[in-house]
């Protein structure tokens, strides 16, 4: 078997496995992806029987969902184990993810949008059926300078944690960078506490009106990305921990931070246009 | 055969040819700047939470406002049907507070 060419006669040093003789990570056979399809089938099918107050709907729906997120953990926990332990993620596989995090994100850039759009929609030409008015007439609204204003800084703030555990995971401070990710995350979790009281101390419901729609709907949506990004932040600062992350390799921080400017971003334009313009 | 080895001998010089660029990354350049800009974002984070919390006591001392029950305009608290998990729940009128 002689050398026939190829990056492999650059030097055994770019490989991980000595056999392997390309940079790519040809994934083993994996369970995951129909168990993911089963649970995503029941948890729809759930889901609407449940709406629909067919028996059984709520127990199809919450097998569906524990389904769902079983398979959630023990992929991710295979791709962990992929890249961490058994050192496939080269330079080449990281760009999978890398391209993949940032048109997610750039989805999600829509997918907000959309909201933003039905709420100017509403806002800016009101209706003669909600009084011709913004904030329809008699719709009670938050004073945005009272919890919508508190909670606006927290999440930058909560960016420029996640900045500062980004420096110190690439200046090799790894306890600083736990830290750092701790007070990232203790800053989401205290603005997800204000976004629940809000809702509570709020004088309208998602269903008085255009204007509890779409500010329910928008403000909902980002306190849910606000959780995921949480719970992003979370396996990242577990993973810095337990010494996952390298100086030259965290590719899920960096999405897990991308993500995280993502939101602490999205922030400014519903505190802006809904609270504060929408609400007096 | 031979053009095989051709193209290996050449690649393997121009491999050898661009080798002794270091690897930086963009927007950070050496250990000393990481630990640096670490130093710098501790601070401001340090800065930006206590500024946070500063504004969480003196806006949650002024209290919330009370509001009134609205007339009911036929846009407020819309029922087409009943919820899943019956007429009261996450949806229904608040209680006061």
């Amino acid at each position: 078997m002689g050398v026939k060419g190829g990056l492999h006669t650059t030097g055994a040093k770019w490989f991980m496995i000595e056999s392997q003789r390309h940079s790519y990570h040809l994934v083993d056979p994996s369970p995951w992806p129909i168990s993911g399809s089963l649970g995503a089938l029941a948890t729809t099918v759930g889901g609407v029987m449940y709406m629909h107050s067919f028996q059984g709907g709520a127990t199809l729906l919450s097998l569906g969902l524990i389904f769902l997120l079983y398979t959630m953990f023990v992929w991710w926990r295979d791709v962990l184990r992929e890249s961490t332990l058994e050192g496939h993620h080269t330079k080449a596989v990281q760009l999978g993810p890398r391209y993949g995090s940032i048109l997610f994100i750039v989805s999600e850039v829509m997918f907000l949008f959309a909201f933003f759009w039905a709420s100017s929609h509403s806002s800016l030409a009101p209706t003669v059926e909600i009084g011709g008015i913004w904030p329809p007439k008699g719709i009670g609204v938050l004073d945005p300078w009272e919890i919508p204003l508190l909670n606006t800084p927290i999440l930058p703030s909560s960016g420029a944690a996640v900045t500062w555990a980004h420096h110190a995971i690439l200046a090799g401070k790894e306890k600083r960078a736990v830290y750092a990710l701790v007070a990232t995350v203790s800053l989401a979790l205290v603005s997800t506490g204000f976004q629940g009281m809000e809702y509570y101390q709020a004088p309208s419901t998602i269903s008085d009106s255009i204007y509890g729609s779409t500010f329910f709907l928008a403000t909902g949506f980002h306190g849910f990305h606000v959780i995921i990004g949480t719970l992003f932040l979370i396996v990242c600062g577990i993973r810095q921990y337990l010494g996952h992350l390298t100086k030259k390799h965290h590719v899920g921080f960096e999405a897990a931070a991308w993500y995280w400017h993502f939101v602490d971003v999205v922030r400014l334009f519903p505190f802006v246009s809904i609270y504060w313009w929408g609400g007096i | 055969m031979a053009s095989a080895a051709a193209r290996s001998g050449l690649r393997s010089l121009a491999a050898r040819a661009k080798a002794p660029a270091p690897a930086r990354r963009p927007m950070s350049s050496s250990a000393h700047d990481d630990a640096y800009e670490t130093a710098k974002w501790e601070k401001i984070t340090i800065v930006a939470a206590v500024s946070c919390t500063l504004l969480a006591a003196w806006n949650l001392s002024k209290g919330h406002p009370h509001y009134d029950e609205p007339p009911a305009y036929p846009y407020l608290h819309i029922r087409n049907k009943e919820f899943p998990w019956g007429p009261n729940g996450l949806f229904e009128t608040k209680h006061d507070h």
